[in-house]
Order: structure tokens, then C-alpha cells, then sequence
């Protein structure tokens, strides 16, 4: 698009903006205060700075608090946020600032002329789930830019595709995820300090599998809860939605929980891959920035503000190349040296193997972490060697081994998918092609469900997938597409990498209020 | 913009009409404007009105303002705007309320836009109070309601969720003076250019306005069994639905699906056979006035919901009602 200042157009797949956003969230602010000086007097949704740290290894009944909280884990100067509303008011900023903001409009596809992205088309509208055209049906439209920014989060189905079509990821170790599932909670005021910040290892995870427990206190009782587990684990049983549920029944969560309410609920992976696992992020008239180029520190557990220093880079990068009207790759490549010589890479380098590290376990984890503190990540092997997560998954020979017991649902503490999918607020129309593309759901009823079990009926936390009784077949896959809360778990973490996370029609999806 | 005069806000409800027939739906925000109490007026808009004015006259209000004028004969939401918009501006009320209808949801923020004052949608309540009009709107998935004061000038612009006041809960009191507010409705501004309605399913049924449904869930088990749910709809004389997974099975059309993914009723009787009451179909149906469960899982949400609970084989109890029903 022509004219300067050029003009910008934000494509949101959610009905507004933010509503998709999920985090935990403590921010560094120091890229808000970059693109921003002036981000407290504007009034930003920024206003609870951490207080404490507090780190426990937890056991099933027990916690025992770290002697010491690691530096990367030292949130002072930080601040626990709503990252909904943080986007919301990014927008009006944005928005005040003359660019358009298209909410509830999904990129489809990517706009080619040759080898040259040229834009992207957003998705048709009004189409019944036979494919067929309902009466208010919409034809996506084609949006020609310069330069098109791929700020489609982690998974994103364009960066996805871009990265598939150019090899983007070629001599780079695979990304590896994991999920994160939270739980927004009004509890009694006294229970802890705004600010306050509580990180837990261990329990409900065994020693060999990644990931973790969060609190985060908001003013008036508000509290984030939350559990992150890696999308790397061997046992097909595993089900991350329902390791969240006991880890609120640890007491000491259940503790600061109790005679509370949960008001909201929310899912979405992270890449947690780090520096080694980043792809070439400029090609020829486009960018990848934040969580779909894999910039976050799994570290520090934070990649707001590195997803901000990359729009940030993208941005300046952008425009140089709309003025000089030279979008090509080579152009474009500052962008790659602005990550190379600015806070990202200071950050994420040293780090580099962390993630790795813990594929071989909790201890061999946290010992390779608190050596790069003093290496600055120096190791006999570098890159240590990383699978995708996918791939770990172990195959059960002879049959399913019995589950773990259920969790108890209460629906207090504890809750089933379905009632917790409802508080995730999401919605779609039900009368829409299914947006999660299995290319053979015969595998789910014959080889799938002998080599795994079927565990997309559990990895999935919004209760998407399910094998029902179907007479002839014996099983057959259903799939309750209008829960999805836009994940990305499924295609992360089929083993057969057949399930292909397309955006559903614009506007549908979670609304992650105060999330 | 006058103040109203009297101390009470005045309320003016926008009644809908297609053809001359009214929407239930307005019955529920004159209902609404009566439990607020003050001087209540209801304007209806469209073309050759007179029965209609004679039906919402029989209701306890003040009068019923007739909008009249050739280009209001079919909805357009520019119609529409253009008139309510002046009529709101003479007749100068405190507040306008809505009944949350496709319908209102079309034109009603254009028209608060055009108005300059707030909208308030999708409200489950509204109470009176010294200070002023307090609303009730459902947030977070309605696990909390939030009472909302609206701020700036006068009228205040509130749509009211089906099922939130009963329509049956109307005060008749006789005979309202009925008055023509003429309107002048500018045709060649009018951008839209509406086509014969239709329905686009062939044999779309709106729940909404049904006032018995009996719904069937999982426990159906198979498509083959619904014949006996819908025997017990003929003997009762309602409406046949479902929770999700009977619909997304094709077993029954979407447009028979109860729950947050699909239509809200309130019906007079609802019975649910086999339905679990996951809380997604709850928020759809938990407004009916009397509640049937039949269920073999006594721990089953739906009975928490359920005013008269039958723990049992649906396959056992559905022929013994309708044999019951049949004598």
C-alpha cells in the first residue's frame, strides 16, 4: 500500500482485539518502554509490579520452597498483567495512530507472485459445513501489501506454510512446544499480595517430563493460575488438562483457591524451542515476528517483550523497505541483523540449549540451566541435539495400559473440558466446514488408536477430539470443532502429523476477557 | 434534547412488527419497562398498523406511538433508524428499550450512534433506584451479573435478552390512547433494498417461541430412537430439539439445537430425555418455566437445573409418559 506514511492494516482473526491473547502473564516492560516512553502516563494496563518470587519443588501433599530463586526467574522491575487487556489498549493506541485494525478477519493464505509474498487473502465467510454457500456467504478478500508481517502466533498456519514452502527451518533443530492452561480466579483479597509470583516444579509431572505450575496475583483477589507442560512427552496417557486439575488440588494451590470462583478459562501452546530452533524469519516481501517465528525465553518464561522487540525490528525493517519500494529478502535481511545485534539474541543466545537440556529430564535440566548462567551457554555439544516433540511419543505394544485415575470433578476446584471450554467463552459457527483438517481419519480408528490410544482425546484441552461408537467401523472420529479454543496442541502433537490447524471463520474463536 | 418530565424516567419501547404480527419478544420489554415503573410509551414502526396499535394498547401503558409512513412498509435498517431516531428525539424519554431481537441487534446501535447516547445490550434485567436506572447484564459466560449505570445525557438505550422478563408477566389494563407521530422518512436515502424474506432452512423452526420443547441428548443413543422422542412431542403438542451432539451427528437440523451454540429458549415446559446438562446447553434452556429431567445418572448437572427429575431408562419412561399422556 502506497502513501506516506504508508498505510498499515492489522488482519485479528478474533471478534476484538486481544480476545485471543493468552499469558500468564508477568512482562518485562522494557520493549513496551521502547516503542513507548510514555506507556504509564498513556495510561497502559500496566500497573502491578511483582512484589515477590517464591519457587516451590512440589511432591503430592508437600512443597518445598528453592533456597534461592534463580536470576532468570527474579521478577523484579517486571509486571504481572492481563495480556488481553494490554492488546486491547495496544489497539486503541494503534488504532489512534492511523492504522487500520480489521478484527474478526483470519488469514487464510498467503498471496504469491512467483517467490514474492504479495499479500494474504482472508477466509470466505458464510460457507455451511458441507462446503456448500449459505445465503450470506462472503468471498475473502485480497489484501496486496508491500510487505506482508506474519505475526500469526505460535503455530501459525502462514508461517507455517511459508516455512514448509522455503525450507525456512533447513539446518535449524526442530521447534518444540508446550502447552500452557489457565484459569482466571476471584478468590478472597487476603489469600495473596498483588504482585506476588509463585513458580512450582514437580508434582503433578514425574521427574523425565517438562513443565510447571504458576500463580500470579492481581489486585481485588484476581489471581491467574496456571500449568505449562511440555509438548515432548513420552506417555500417549498424558492428558495436560487433567494435570492441571490435580495440580489445583495440591494444597497448596487448592489452599489459595479455596471459596474462590473460576471466571475464566484459556489454552495455547508456546514455542519453547529457543535460539536454535528459530527459522530464516524474511523471505521475499515478508516477515515472521513473535511467537511464530519461536522468540521466547523458556528460561525466563516470558516472550511478550521479545515478541514486541521483534515487531519492533519488523516494523523498522518494513518501512525502509516500502520507502526504498525494494522488499526483497535481501532488503529485508536487517531485519535478521536486528535480531542478531539487538535484545533478542543477548537474551535467547545464552539460553540457547535450556530447553533441550530438560528433554533429558527435570535434574539434567535445571543443572544445564544453571551452568549457561555462567558459561553463557557453552556446552561440549552445541546445539544439543533436539527431536520434535511429536516423535517422543512412545508406542504402546499389546493394547492400552489402564489410565491414571480420573480426577474428581467438582465443579469447584476441579472441572470437566466441556465446562471448561464454556469459560473460555468460545464460539463459532456451527455450521461451518470443520477447520481442523485430518487428512485420514481412517488411522484414528485402525492404527492410531493400537500404536497411541487415540491421544488427541486427551492432549486436546478444549474436548475437541473424540472417538465415538460407530457400528460398522467400531470407532470413528468426531470432532467438536466449535470448542477449539485455537491451541494449536493437535497439530503440534499428532504423531502422525496429520491434523492441520486451518483459521475457522473470522471472529470465532475464544474471548480471553481479563485473561 | 428534553428531560422527562415527570420524576421517573419515561420508558419507550420500541415494539417489532412483520406484516402487522408483533414479535413476542416486545410483550418481555414491556414488561420490563412495568417493572420499572414511570410512564411508559410504546412506539411501533412499520405501515397499516392499526391492529397492531389496538393489540399493544390493551397493555397497562400510557399510549402507543403510531410510527406510520410508506417507506417503513418493510424493515430496512436505514428506514428505520431515520424514523425511530426522530421519534426518540420528540418525544424526549428517559430510556428506550428493546427487546434483543435479530431484528434490534441490526439497527439499535446505528440508532443509539446516530442519537449520540449508549446502548446497553443483551440485558437480563433492569432495576429503578434513587440515583437512577441500574442494569443487569450477564458477564463471563453469566457466572456473574454486572449492574451497569449508564453515564452521560439521557435516553438510555437497553435491549433485553429473550426469556430475561415474561411475556405473560404484562399488565393489562384496557385501553391505551393510541397517536400517530408522524415521521419523515427520506425513501431515496434508504441504501438497502430488501428481497421477499425467506428462511433458509425449508423447515427452520424458531424454538425461541416455542412453548413446550421436549429435547433429547446423548442418551438417545441412535438416530433409529428418535421416533419416540418425537412421540412424546406429539402427545404433548411441542417442539422437538437437542443438545449438540444429536445435531452435530446430523441426527436432527442445527436449528433444533439448544445451548450456547445454538438458541436460547424459555418455553413454558422443557423436557429433557438423555441430556446430561453439560453447562453449555444449560445456559440455552435453564430459563423454561418448568423443567422434566429423565436421566440415568443420578449425579447428572440436570438435575440441579430440573424441577421434576426422573432418574431412569429414557427407553422405559418415554412410552410409559406417552401412554400416560394418550389416556
Amino acid at each position: 500500500m502506497g502513501g506516506d506514511p504508508p498505510s498499515v492494516a492489522v488482519l485479528e482473526k478474533s471478534h476484538d482485539a486481544g480476545a485471543h491473547m493468552l499469558s500468564g502473564a508477568v512482562l518485562d516492560p522494557s520493549a513496551l518502554a521502547e516503542l513507548m516512553p510514555d506507556w504509564q502516563s498513556r495510561g497502559a494496563p500496566v500497573a502491578v509490579p511483582v512484589t515477590e518470587d517464591r519457587i516451590y519443588y512440589l511432591t503430592e501433599r508437600r512443597r518445598i520452597p528453592f533456597p534461592i530463586t534463580p536470576p532468570p526467574l527474579r521478577n523484579h522491575g517486571n509486571y504481572v498483567i492481563s495480556l488481553n487487556r494490554l492488546v486491547r489498549w495496544l489497539a486503541e493506541q494503534v488504532e489512534g495512530a492511523g492504522v487500520d485494525l480489521f478484527t474478526g478477519f483470519a488469514g487464510a493464505e498467503l498471496l504469491y507472485e512467483g517467490d514474492r509474498v504479495v499479500g494474504v487473502r482472508t477466509g470466505d465467510r458464510g460457507v455451511d459445513r458441507a462446503g456448500s454457500r449459505k445465503s450470506n456467504f462472503e468471498p475473502g478478500v485480497d489484501i496486496r501489501a508491500r510487505v506482508t508481517v506474519l505475526a500469526d502466533g505460535v503455530r501459525g498456519n502462514l508461517t507455517k506454510a511459508l516455512v514448509a514452502r522455503f525450507g525456512l527451518d533447513a539446518g535449524r533443530l526442530p521447534q518444540v512446544y508446550a502447552v500452557g492452561i489457565k484459569e482466571l480466579w476471584e478468590v478472597p483479597e487476603d489469600r495473596l499480595p498483588a504482585g506476588a509470583v509463585i513458580h512450582t516444579l514437580g508434582y503433578p509431572l514425574p521427574h523425565q517430563q517438562f513443565g510447571g505450575g504458576f500463580l500470579y496475583a492481581l489486585p481485588d483477589g484476581g489471581l491467574s493460575v496456571g500449568f505449562v507442560a511440555g509438548l515432548d512427552y513420552r506417555d500417549p496417557r498424558f492428558d495436560p488438562h487433567a494435570a492441571f486439575q490435580r495440580f489445583k488440588r495440591h494444597p497448596l494451590v487448592a489452599g489459595l483457591l479455596a471459596g474462590g470462583e473460576m471466571i475464566r478459562y484459556g489454552a495455547k501452546a508456546l514455542p519453547e524451542g529457543g535460539w536454535h530452533a528459530i527459522p530464516r524469519c524474511h523471505v521475499d516481501g515478508a516477515l515472521i515476528v513473535g511467537d511464530a517465528a519461536g522468540f521466547l525465553n523458556s528460561m525466563r518464561l516470558k516472550g511478550i517483550h521479545l515478541a514486541m522487540h521483534s515487531g519492533i525490528a519488523a516494523a523498522d525493517a518494513a518501512l525502509d523497505a516500502v520507502r526504498a519500494d525494494d522488499p526483497s529478502a535481501g532488503r529485508l535481511s536487517q531485519y535478521a541483523e536486528r535480531v542478531e545485534s539487538g535484545p533478542i539474541r543477548r537474551e535467547l543466545h545464552p539460553v540457547r540449549n535450556v530447553h533441550q537440556a530438560f528433554a533429558a529430564g527435570l535434574l539434567p535440566g535445571l543443572l544445564y540451566s544453571g551452568l549457561s548462567l555462567v558459561t553463557r551457554g557453552w556446552w561440549i555439544r552445541d546445539p544439543l541435539p533436539a527431536h520434535a516433540g511429536h516423535e517422543r511419543m512412545q508406542r504402546m505394544a499389546g493394547g492400552m495400559p489402564p489410565a491414571a485415575d480420573a480426577v474428581p470433578v467438582d465443579r469447584r476446584l476441579t472441572f470437566d473440558k466441556a465446562t471448561s471450554v464454556h469459560y473460555s467463552g468460545t464460539r463459532h459457527d456451527e455450521d461451518q466446514p470443520s477447520h481442523l483438517l485430518v487428512q485420514d481419519p481412517d488411522v484414528c480408528r485402525t492404527r492410531c488408536l493400537e500404536e497411541y490410544g487415540n491421544p488427541c482425546t486427551r492432549f486436546c484441552p478444549a474436548a475437541v477430539y473424540e472417538m465415538v461408537d460407530a457400528a460398522a467401523e467400531g470407532k470413528r472420529l468426531q470432532i467438536n470443532a466449535s470448542n477449539c479454543v485455537h491451541c494449536k496442541t493437535c497439530d503440534i502433537m499428532d504423531p502422525y502429523q496429520i491434523i492441520d490447524w486451518v483459521p475457522p471463520e473470522g471472529g470465532g474463536g475464544p474471548r480471553y476477557e481479563g485473561m | 434534547m428534553p428531560m422527562p418530565s415527570s420524576e421517573r424516567a419515561s420508558v419507550l419501547v420500541i415494539a417489532e412488527q412483520r406484516a402487522g404480527a408483533l414479535n413476542p419478544a416486545t410483550w418481555e420489554a414491556v414488561a420490563a419497562a412495568q417493572a420499572v415503573g414511570g410512564p411508559i410509551a410504546v412506539a411501533v414502526a412499520g405501515s397499516g398498523l392499526a391492529a397492531t396499535a389496538a393489540e399493544l394498547a390493551a397493555a397497562d401503558v400510557g399510549e402507543v406511538l403510531v410510527v406510520e409512513d410508506e417507506a417503513l412498509g418493510t424493515y430496512t435498517p436505514d428506514g428505520f433508524i431515520a424514523a425511530l431516531a426522530q421519534v426518540i428525539e420528540r418525544e424526549g424519554p428517559g430510556l428506550v428499550f428493546f427487546p434483543h431481537t435479530y431484528q434490534t441487534r441490526d439497527f439499535a446501535p446505528a440508532l443509539a450512534g446516530r442519537l449520540g447516547r449508549v446502548l446497553i445490550p443483551d440485558c437480563v434485567g433492569a432495576v429503578a433506584r434513587d440515583d437512577g436506572i441500574v442494569l443487569q447484564r450477564p458477564m463471563f459466560q453469566g457466572k456473574f451479573v454486572a449492574e451497569v449505570s449508564p453515564a452521560g445525557p439521557p435516553p438510555y438505550c437497553v435491549s433485553f435478552q429473550i426469556g430475561a422478563y415474561r411475556a405473560d408477566a404484562v399488565v393489562r389494563g384496557g385501553s391505551a390512547a393510541t397517536r400517530a407521530v408522524p415521521v419523515s422518512v427520506d425513501a431515496a436515502a434508504v441504501r438497502q433494498r430488501p428481497e421477499e424474506p425467506f428462511q433458509e432452512a425449508k423447515q427452520a423452526v424458531d424454538l425461541t417461541q416455542a412453548e413446550r420443547i421436549v429435547a433429547v441428548g446423548r442418551g438417545i443413543k441412535g438416530q433409529e430412537h428418535l421416533p419416540l422422542a418425537q412421540e412424546l412431542a406429539r402427545s404433548l403438542g411441542a417442539e422437538l430439539a437437542a443438545s449438540r451432539p444429536i445435531c452435530d451427528s446430523g441426527w436432527l437440523p442445527m436449528d433444533r439445537q439448544i445451548g450456547s451454540s445454538g438458541q436460547t429458549v424459555s418455553p413454558k415446559l422443557y423436557v429433557a430425555l438423555g441430556i446430561s446438562g453439560a453447562i453449555q446447553h444449560l445456559v440455552g434452556m435453564k430459563g423454561s418455566r418448568t423443567i422434566v429431567a429423565v436421566n440415568k445418572d443420578a449425579d447428572a448437572p440436570i438435575f440441579e437445573v430440573a424441577d421434576y427429575g426422573i432418574v431412569g431408562d429414557l427407553f422405559e419412561v418415554v412410552p410409559a409418559l406417552v401412554a400416560a399422556l394418550e389416556e
